[in-house]
């Protein structure tokens, strides 16, 4: 079937099944920042914004996203400039595989107003899984993004 | 794979009766994994853009929740905060972020997992189901919906809508081991004590999310102790639920947790 999307502003056409994961239709169209994980909706490294909500790429069928706006790490380099800088800054990056997952996470959670604290915070993580950092970096890095 | 999106509630209803071995789809958190182990499928029907399957309202002593309705927008609802405080509860337990961005209510029921938290909390609050086909629309108890493992009475319908009676008294809600909320290690207990008495639900403790009427009737007549209430448990639950080698576990977490309801409800 043929789906007709925009992805980070640009319309993009894709010939496919109709079970295709919309995981892999992004990865195809170059972007790469969303990650193959788990495959199974528990680590958010798939994480991309389907007209504004933030979901996992990996649950989502290719008809899922016909006519819709999805938008990636990639689409977002001003916006999550900051937020960015402070994961580097705080030592909130290791082998990296996670963090475009946490990076749109904490985008997501900060510019609805999310409160500042560790507490909250961690909560809000309760859908990205990291395998090295042990979490009290990306923490702390998202409490201290300068705004 | 034949695919089709439903515009309407009418077009898809007449899917539903055109192709009635479909699977349809909203928020595809279940459904995509099983698709990927049912590769027999032949028909998909999106519903998860029909307009008429959204929304909450509240009308007399009852709250109307649209099929559509997601976790999240429930988790975010005032009213349903200040109007059903234990489906409240019960959604800041369920899932993660993205995946409440994603899952439905009516999702949860359809899919009928002996583990679905939202469908227990919901039997435990006495809520009905309607259902729409071509010949029109019919509500039951949400309780008389399953027939077993991820077995519905569904007969070529949508579950459209969940009418929830809006809740008075005393009630508790914990699922077990919500820091580790993606495992599936999980038993959750719903609890409400009102004027009609206790009713108690629980998920992962049976086939379907079972409403606990042995003990419900015990702790009505006053009876509080623990070998009785051990006992009632064990009756009232169905270990062929596919949960076997843990059902043991299982019990006495439940078990624990009516302890707890019983000496610290949250009061309304
Ligand atoms: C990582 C992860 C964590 C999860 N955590 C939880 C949790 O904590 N608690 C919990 O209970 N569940 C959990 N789930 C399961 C799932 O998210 C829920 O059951 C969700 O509510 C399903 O809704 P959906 O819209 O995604 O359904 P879909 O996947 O779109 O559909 C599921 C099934 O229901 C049928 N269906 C859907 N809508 C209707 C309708 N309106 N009428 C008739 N049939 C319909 C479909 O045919 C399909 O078979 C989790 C899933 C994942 C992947
Ligand atoms: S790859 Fe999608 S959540 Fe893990
Ligand atoms: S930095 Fe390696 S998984 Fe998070």
């Amino acid at each position: 079937m043929q789906i007709t999307c925009t992805i980070n502003g640009r319309t993009h056409r894709f010939d496919c099944a109709p079970e295709s994961r919309v995981l892999d239709l992004v990865r195809e169209a170059g972007m790469t920042s969303v990650k193959a994980g788990c495959g199974e909706g528990e680590c958010g490294a798939c994480s991309l914004f389907v007209n504004g909500r933030l979901v996992n790429a990996c649950l989502l069928l290719a008809p899922q996203i016909q006519d819709a706006e999805v938008v990636t790490l990639e689409g977002l380099q001003e916006e999550t400039a900051a937020i960015r800088e402070s994961f580097a800054e705080h030592g909130a990056v290791q082998c990296g595989f996670c963090t475009p997952g946490f990076v749109l996470r904490a985008y997501d959670y900060l510019s609805h107003g999310g409160e500042r604290s560790e507490e909250a915070i961690k909560a809000a993580l309760d859908g990205n899984l990291c395998r090295c950092t042990g979490y009290r970096k990306i923490v702390e890095a998202i409490v201290k993004v300068k705004s | 794979m034949n695919y089709r999106r439903a515009a309407n509630l009418d077009e898809a209803t007449a899917l539903l009766a055109q192709y009635p071995e479909a699977q349809l789809l909203c928020g595809s958190t279940d459904a995509a994994l099983q698709l990927r182990h049912a590769p027999q499928t032949t028909v998909l029907i999106d519903i998860h853009t029909l307009e008429e399957l959204r929304g909450i309202s509240v009308e007399g002593d009852y709250m109307r929740i649209g099929a559509l309705v997601t976790l999240n927008e429930l988790l975010r609802s005032d009213v349903v905060r200040a109007s059903l405080p234990l489906l409240a509860a019960c959604t800041e337990t369920f899932g993660s972020h993205q995946i409440r961005n994603l899952a439905t209510v009516g999702g949860n029921i359809a899919n009928a997992s002996p583990a679905a938290d939202l469908t227990a909390a919901l039997v435990a609050l006495e809520a009905t189901v309607t259902l729409t086909s071509q010949d029109g629309e019919r509500s039951v108890p949400l309780e008389t919906l399953f027939c077993g493992y991820r077995c519905t009475k569904l007969d070529h319908e949508l579950i459209t809508a969940v009418t929830v009676p809006l809740q008075t008294g005393s009630w508790y809600y914990r699922k077990a081991g919500t820091r580790e909320r993606l495992n599936i290690a999980k038993v959750s207990i719903a609890l409400t004590h009102g004027h009609g008495g206790f009713r108690i639900s629980g998920a992962s403790l049976g086939p379907n999310p079972v409403r606990f009427r042995t003990l419900e009737a015990l702790l009505d007549g006053g009876v509080y102790d623990d070998a009785a209430i051990k006992a009632a448990l064990e009756s009232d639950t169905d270990p062929s639920g596919g949960f076997r080698s843990t059902q043991a576990y299982r019990l006495r977490v439940a078990f624990n947790m009516i302890k707890e309801a019983l000496s610290q409800p949250e009061e309304r």
